[in-house]
């Protein structure tokens, strides 16, 4: 091609304010965050021995009903193990399907009505998770709380008790102990 | 230049026409300071619990979306593919037809019917119509945003007028940026090459208080032309350059307000007069509205300007004002609504040339719009149907209605079925009505004065799946057109005099194919296949004999495959492959075509990369008929971007 001669530079317009660059928030995408507490939350609960029973059973993170998270969940799971345990993600459409699991998410709109989806579960040893209003107070164990763009847990201690799981102290000491009982 | 003695009957005016007025003869929250899943990890759950979250992407999609072909693309996708340009970024979108005509025009459509002035495609940015009333397409070249600051573009293929405008015919482009909070901070890139001469762009985010997050920008670029077919140079160069800014105030909880706009400036060279000057701007305000949990208002005003002057074509200044309001209310359990009013003025002035004339050259015209639309569950969150019309008065036709119906039956959590019956329509613009070539009497070739509205009757089926790593997608469609533009000799078989008339009718069928795999958590994979299919024929009486050659400029079939893959040593390597069926009516033959990209981010804050474009060839056509082809060189270029 015909070389032709320069016009105009392209500009970087320099548009920089004179305030310095001071150091901001890190921010990041709700449910990358909220896939992580979920990943997270194995490390923080003990779960009966009958949860688990072959030396190489998988720990189940599920989903149930629409899956908020798109591929978030699988990525943040990757190839990680927990004492030599390989995660598995499950995706449900209703509890009648959900066998091996370990800790469940709830999503929108089970997780408004939690009663039914409580009930088939029957207090198995199943950690239950929603960001679901009201779910804590209506028998769920942990509920995701977004306050001022920032996630808060609560926590339901009598139906984690009631299903055997055994909560770490370092997630009672940040949680929100939500003491009214089930419905 | 065309010398308006020699060009060639009425029966390929149309299809030049564009070519003469307008083309000159001739990580996926990855960018920014939003962290990875990575990084998150290595959090302590009281630091996961002082992050700042946000929730744009992942909103609960509507059934108007939800039952259609939708496509979305990322900021990742886009970062990591090295588009330089928004045409260049819709050449992800495996739904679109994207041909590039020389250095700075493109014919970009959906569902086929492309050319220069494609006109049955809807665009949108930030809300904000992408429009030009003289032929109801979009002047690419003019079009841009700091594709950083893009979250996402969804491209609906198939009909969207009941929700959004009358252009959206055979599909809606959606343009959305990110909002100012998720772009805070310094970011300074530029590079040049090859055929980008040179590019650099500079945004400053900050924020006012607690409440107001802004952010700044500048960018411009030099463009190389492009080359003969002979491979001579075309004369085609360009450069231009833009700021703008958006503003995001959180007034309280239930009322957010948002201002954004920009200002650009550019010139194009023209081989056989002065260059082309192009400058414009636009100021948007958005006002959302939070009534109750189940009910909310937004409103939109904008303004929009254009200057355009082709010396020896013509010359346009336009405003467009545009007022928008909104509502959504959840009525009892099953029933979703959502219906909308809105006004468009648009002042048109157009100096006329020795080789073409819109007549009058001052217009000014108005829209009125409403819609509404009902999403009922039949089945809660199994199976959802949705009702509604658009209602639209426009000055060349009046009244005009778009229906549509929508199903989506949720078969699993994994898998939906759609179905869609719509019509809509692609009303009248100047370039049909008010054009006159040459520029003064005895015309060749003249507006029709009555020309009315192309209708679409169009039905989709389709079916979605998305489980884990795998997202699989498949459209299939079939529609009936009416009243289609064409060239009507007024003493046949003499071909000019000849007269704008809606004397063609046709059908399209096809099927689009997308398949999106995660093959590992550093490897991604994503391929779409297109097939098309366009007949038209005149109507009985008509004297056409373009035989829909001005309409019909599609590929049969599309085949695109693209690679993201994560290196060891902070490398990144991207690749994407076109093949390109060719175009019959215009003897472009078919091709395929390979865009790369390396990228080393040797620390957090700095992307140092390598991008190919168009490698396999030296150069290569992608549109228009052989007298007034450009063809389209490889290029490379280099890239560095800082983050602060």
């Amino acid at each position: 091609m015909l070389a032709r001669a320069p016009r105009a530079l392209p500009l970087a317009a320099l548009l920089v304010a004179g305030r310095g660059l001071a150091a901001q928030a890190v921010r990041a995408s709700e449910y990358d965050v909220k896939a992580v507490f979920l990943f997270n939350f194995a490390q923080f609960v003990e779960w009966p021995a009958e949860a688990f029973p072959e030396a190489d059973t998988p720990l189940v993170i599920g989903v149930l009903g629409d899956d908020p998270f798109g591929r978030v969940l699988d990525q943040t799971v990757g190839d990680e193990r927990l004492g030599g345990r390989r995660f598995q993600i499950r995706r449900y459409h209703s509890v009648d399907e959900i066998k091996t699991c370990h800790i469940l998410f709830v999503s929108r709109p089970e997780g408004d009505r939690p009663q039914s989806v409580l009930a088939g579960l029957k207090n198995r040893p199943i950690l239950t998770v929603s960001d679901a209003d009201g779910f804590a107070e209506r028998g769920g164990m942990i509920r995701f709380v977004t306050d001022r763009s920032r996630i808060r847990l609560q926590l339901n201690l009598a139906a984690t008790e009631a299903a055997h799981l055994t909560i770490s102290s370092k997630l009672l000491r940040v949680a929100e102990i939500i003491t009214r009982p089930g419905p | 230049m065309a010398d308006p003695r020699t060009v060639a009957p009425a029966t390929s005016i149309l299809l030049t026409l564009g070519l003469i007025c307008f083309a000159e003869p001739g990580f996926a929250q990855q960018p920014d300071s939003s962290a990875s899943a990575e990084a998150l990890k290595k959090l302590s759950i009281e630091q996961l619990m002082n992050l700042e979250v946000t929730s744009v992407s992942r909103r609960p999609e509507r059934l108007a979306q939800a039952a259609s072909a939708i496509q979305v693309i990322t900021q990742q996708d886009i970062r990591r593919s090295g588009a330089s340009s928004l045409p260049e970024a819709l050449r992800l979108v495996t739904n679109l037809q994207v041909a590039q005509v020389n250095s700075r025009d493109w014919a970009i459509s959906a569902r086929g019917f492309n050319s220069t002035t494609a006109n049955k495609l809807l665009v949108l940015i930030d809300g904000r119509t992408v429009y030009t009333p003289l032929y109801s397409g979009v002047f690419w070249d003019v079009q841009d945003v700091p594709l950083g600051d893009v979250d996402r573009i969804e491209v609906i293929s198939g009909p969207g007028a009941t929700l959004w405008g009358a252009n959206a015919v055979n599909g809606v482009i959606n343009v959305i940026t990110k909002r100012a909070r998720e772009t805070q901070g310094l970011v300074v890139s530029g590079g040049g090459g090859t055929e980008l001469r040179g590019f650099g762009t500079t945004r400053y985010g900050g924020a006012l208080g607690s409440h107001v997050n802004y952010r700044i920008y500048g960018k411009g670029w030099a463009r190389e032309p492009s080359v003969l077919p002979g491979g001579q140079d075309a004369t085609d160069d360009w450069h231009m350059e833009q700021a703008g800014f958006r503003l995001d105030w959180d007034a309280s909880t239930i009322n957010q307000v948002t201002m954004q706009g920009d200002l650009y400036n550019g010139r194009i060279s023209q081989a056989t007069a002065g260059d082309i000057a192009v400058s414009g701007g636009n100021v948007v305000a958005k006002w959302s509205h939070t009534v109750s949990a189940n009910s909310a208002v937004t409103a939109q005003l904008y303004y929009d300007r254009t200057n355009r002057n082709i010396p020896g074509t013509f010359g346009e200044d336009l405003d467009i004002y545009d007022v928008d309001l909104q509502h959504a209310t959840r009525l009892g359990a099953r029933h979703d609504v959502v219906w909308g009013l809105g006004y468009r003025l648009i002042n048109d002035r157009v100096a006329n040339s020795a080789l073409l004339a819109f007549l009058p050259p001052h217009v000014t015209r108005q829209w009125f719009t409403g819609f509404v639309q009902d999403e009922i569950a039949l089945i809660p969150d199994r199976l959802h149907v949705a009702l509604g019309t658009k209602v639209e008065h426009n000055d060349y036709t009046g009244y005009e209605i778009q229906p549509s119906g929508r199903v989506s039956w949720r078969l699993s959590p994994s898998g939906t079925l759609w179905a869609a019956v719509a019509r809509a329509l692609r009303t009248p613009s100047r370039i049909d009505r008010e054009l006159f070539f040459p520029g003064q009497p005895p015309y060749l070739i003249a507006g029709g004065p009555g020309f009315h509205s192309e209708e679409e009757l169009a039905y989709e089926l389709g079916y979605r799946h998305q489980r884990g790593a795998l997202a699989l997608s498949v459209a299939t469609f079939y529609s009936r057109y009416h009243g289609l533009r064409s060239v009507e000799q007024v003493n046949p078989p003499t071909p000019s005099p000849a007269v704008i008339a809606n004397g063609q009718y046709g059908e399209s069928y096809g099927a689009e194919v997308t398949a999106d795999y995660l093959i590992t958590k550093g490897w991604r994979v994503r391929a779409g296949h297109t097939e098309l299919r366009i007949h038209i024929w005149p109507n009985p009486g008509s004297t056409d004999t373009t035989r829909g050659a001005s309409e019909s400029q599609t590929p049969d079939r599309q085949f695109f495959l693209f690679s993201s893959l994560d290196l060891p040593a902070h490398l990144r390597l991207d690749a994407g492959m076109r093949a390109i069926d060719d175009i019959t009516r215009q003897q472009v033959p078919g091709y395929a075509e390979l865009n790369a990209k390396l990228t080393w981010q040797p620390t957090p804050q700095l992307d140092l990369s390598l991008v190919g474009q168009n490698l396999l060839h030296d150069r290569h056509a992608e549109f228009g008929a052989p007298a007034t082809r450009r063809e389209i060189e490889r290029g490379v270029y280099g890239l560095v971007e800082w983050r602060f």
